[in-house]
């Protein structure tokens, strides 16, 4: 991503704006602000952003967000929403409960072939 | 490790086209959903499709759903639902949960179906309970059968929009407004009408500036937007609902198949990020194919004869169909999709300014600024008669306006009185010998609800007015109510005839009205009297 | 809020009335249908309040994507109740994030 090349350190404090807090994911309670100061840092991409604010990282796996996160960053940062990239979408794809992924291996062992 | 030779993943329209058409060749195949019933949103889809006959155009989505499902259960097709697919390995070994126990299984081949999410924009109190989805809105009212609210905004104008907008008028709800910020309205205009007509306003250009209320939705302000989609100060309008529905488009749930390894591109004609497929649906992986929303925003029409191209391909590739066998079938699907893909809804038309149509009339302005076509223009258009033939007795008006692949009032008027040209998106026209037997069969059949019959002579000074009508309660012969234009103004007394209901119309009545004959061309609504009128 | 006649799909064909228990008080709702709709038709909309802000959620999407409408059921949190089926007995609670209610009230969520 060419942009991660162009970050910039930040230049004194972050200053806050008027609608800073308004919430872009709902389930992780990322706010506007809060993807500003990821920005301030020097943060560029989706990834970046994601791992620095959770962004998309709650129950529903950035179903809501992404879309809207990446709009919102394009246009702070005065690019094309192609240029913050995309998250990294991971397995599961869907949220699982831990127990189950813990118990998949296992279940396997115990029983002696797949389920 | 069990071994699947087809693996479809989603049970909607395109996932069960895909299990159906490969099935039928001979392939074993095993559908995963992650819901409890399968059909994905085709059981919300309460309303008659457009298309041809081919299509199943005219038939209600849900009942093309428990079609799917039957002819699936025919052929031997597994549905396995609450069964999440929540990774793809190494090509096509899939990881399946299922009452909190993981399989893996591997696929000879997959095909990825997994729809669409809805969009959404962030305002200020978007996070209040009463701030929705269209498609919940639907799945409340059409699946739950619980109204999602009282008094409901519907953000956007697409066809989501005006589809969720009357069917949220339908199950009792009152729709303030249907707002959207671009200039025109987004979806057919036949299904903005439906709604415009029951009196409910459209305000294009405005967006909306905030939805508050102390812990639900109390009330939501909009404002107009200049033409750089700035709010207009002083233009802000506060409107007292409850309910606030978010129709603003659709996204492709790419994920899985980028996580399968499908190189995925930008494509903002297909409604965002997709997997990059060829025309037989195959992506970059070997072995995995995408079919329906998933590769591009469209119709429910498109995606199951996308499905049945992946299906077919996935059948080619193990061996189950012949080469030429396969050729000859994937012609047909495609010319069947290149068929819903014309018009000016069609494909790579998005965004684009329509001024006149294929036939070279100029558009309705009215409709893509207020929802309805105004009377002073719907004269242009080749469904309507003239004043003559209006007076010599019944005959149908066809307020068809748009260039939309839809034929199926063809082929309801056993009379041949309507006709429409080459090209399944021609607007329909009457023929020359109008022999109009008044059965109301095009009134009902009309997808669109477009369709009016009318004898402009029907006594000294009166006209009769036929309309379809799908909302309860159902008025009776004899009840007397108020005639709104298309615009839902009220425009005079009104008094019903009859009311056609048959099991061909398919829950469409075909409400008969009196009214006064300089009203002719004007009433295109009843009201029952006693029921609140809107814009009193 | 339930719609009683339907012009395209007549009446619902719902299953029978069973009672649960909605933040303690008793209710009704149809067996099967989804927990959210048998709250929606008792008028009750807040499902839950956020764990950082505390801030009120009810139905989102009501497909069971969005998880807003997430409630302890049986006493088992993040529950998706838009797709979980109403069960004759159901104790049904509203979500404080990861507080009780009265830590929750104590940081200020609205009640």
């Amino acid at each position: 991503m060419a942009e991660s090349n162009r970050r910039k350190a930040p230049e004194g404090e972050y200053v806050p704006k008027a609608d800073d807090d308004l919430l872009i994911c709902r389930c992780e309670e990322v706010s506007q602000g809060d993807i500003r100061r990821a920005l301030h840092q020097g943060l560029r991409t989706m990834n970046e952003i994601k791992r620095e604010t959770r962004l998309g990282m709650g129950l529903c796996q950035g179903q809501t967000c992404t879309r809207i996160a990446r709009a919102f960053i394009a246009r702070e940062l005065g690019v094309a929403p192609g240029e913050v990239g995309l998250p990294t979408p991971r397995t599961p794809a869907r949220p699982v409960p831990m127990t189950v992924i813990a118990r998949d291996g296992i279940m396997d062992e115990a029983a002696g072939e797949g389920i | 490790m069990r071994r699947v030779e087809l693996a479809v993943v989603g049970a909607g329209p395109a996932g069960l086209s895909a299990a159906i058409e490969a099935a039928r060749h001979g392939v074993e195949v095993v559908v995963f959903d992650e819901n409890q019933r399968p059909g994905g949103q085709l059981f919300k889809q309460i309303h008659k499709f457009f298309g041809s006959k081919e299509h199943r155009a005219r038939e209600r989505g849900f009942r093309i759903g428990e079609d799917l499902l039957k002819e699936a259960r025919e052929l031997n097709v597994t549905v396995e639902l609450e069964t999440v697919v929540s990774g793809i390995y190494d090509g096509l070994e899939l990881v399946v949960t299922k009452n909190d126990r993981v399989e893996h299984l591997r696929a000879n081949a997959v095909v990825i179906a997994t729809g669409a999410s809805e969009n959404m924009i962030p305002f200020p109190g978007w996070t209040l309970p009463g701030v929705i989805g269209a498609g919940a809105a639907q799945t409340m009212c059409n699946l739950h059968g619980v109204k999602p609210g009282k008094n409901i905004l519907m953000v956007g104008s697409g066809n989501v929009g005006v589809v969720v907008g009357l069917q949220l008028i339908q199950a009792g709800c009152s729709l303030e407004a249907v707002i959207d910020a671009s200039p025109r309205v987004g979806g057919y205009g036949v299904h903005a009408a439906k709604i415009a007509r029951t009196g409910v306003p459209f305000h294009l250009r405005h967006t909306i500036k905030e939805v508050y209320g102390k812990d639900r939705v109390e009330g939501a302000v909009i404002v107009e937007v200049d033409e750089k989609w700035q709010p207009v100060p002083g233009s802000e309008k506060d409107l007292k609902v409850d309910t606030v529905c978010m129709a603003v488009g659709l996204s492709p749930m790419y994920q899985l198949s980028k996580i399968a390894g499908c190189e995925t591109v930008e494509d903002p004609s297909r409604g965002g990020v997709v997997p990059i497929c060829d025309e037989y649906g195959a992506t970059t992986v070997p072995g995995i194919y995408v079919a329906g929303d998933v590769s591009g925003i469209e119709e429910a029409s498109s995606a199951m004869i996308g499905g049945k191209i992946a299906g077919a391909s996935a059948a080619l590739k193990q061996g189950y169909l012949a080469q030429d066998v396969f050729e000859e079938r994937y012609a047909a699907f495609r010319k069947s999709l290149e068929q819903l893909r014309q018009g000016q809804f069609g494909h790579g038309m998005k965004g684009k300014k329509i001024t006149h149509t294929q036939e070279g009339i100029e558009v309705s302005e009215s409709l893509l600024c207020r929802g309805f076509v105004d009377e002073s223009e719907i004269l242009r258009f080749p469904g309507i008669p003239s004043e003559e033939i209006r007076m010599r007795g019944l005959t149908p008006v066809i307020e068809c306006t748009q260039n939309i692949p839809c034929d199926p009032c063809r082929e309801a008027c056993v009379k041949g009185c309507i006709r429409i040209g080459e090209s399944i998106t021609d607007l329909p026209s009457l023929s020359k010998e109008v022999q109009c037997t008044g059965c109301g069969m095009c009134v009902a059949a009309c997808p669109g609800q477009a369709i009016f019959l009318l004898n402009q002579n029907y006594s000294d000074g009166e006209a009769l007015v036929v309309l379809p009508y799908e909302f309860q309660p159902l008025p009776e012969a004899g009840d007397e109510g108020t005639a709104c234009d298309r615009s839902g103004n009220p425009v005079g007394k009104a008094k019903v005839l009859k009311v056609q209901k048959a099991k061909t119309m398919d829950g469409t009545a075909v409400l008969s009205m009196i009214v006064p004959r300089e009203l002719a061309m004007t009433a295109r609504f009843f009201r029952p009297s006693g029921s609140e009128e809107r814009r009193a | 809020m339930r719609i009683k006649n339907h012009p395209i799909l007549g009446e619902f064909d719902k299953g029978r009335t069973v009672a649960f228990s909605y933040n303690g008080a008793p209710m009704t709702g149809c067996e099967g249908e989804p927990i959210a709709a048998a709250l929606r038709a008792n008028d009750v909309i807040i499902h839950r309040y956020t764990s950082k802000e505390h801030k009120p959620r009810g139905i989102f999407c009501a497909i069971g994507r969005c998880t807003d409408c997430v409630m302890i059921v049986n006493g088992k949190p993040n529950v998706r109740t838009c797709v979980t089926p109403l069960e004759e007995g159901m104790t049904v609670e509203t979500q404080y994030g990861l507080l009780t209610q009265e830590e929750a009230e104590a940081k200020g969520a609205v009640l």
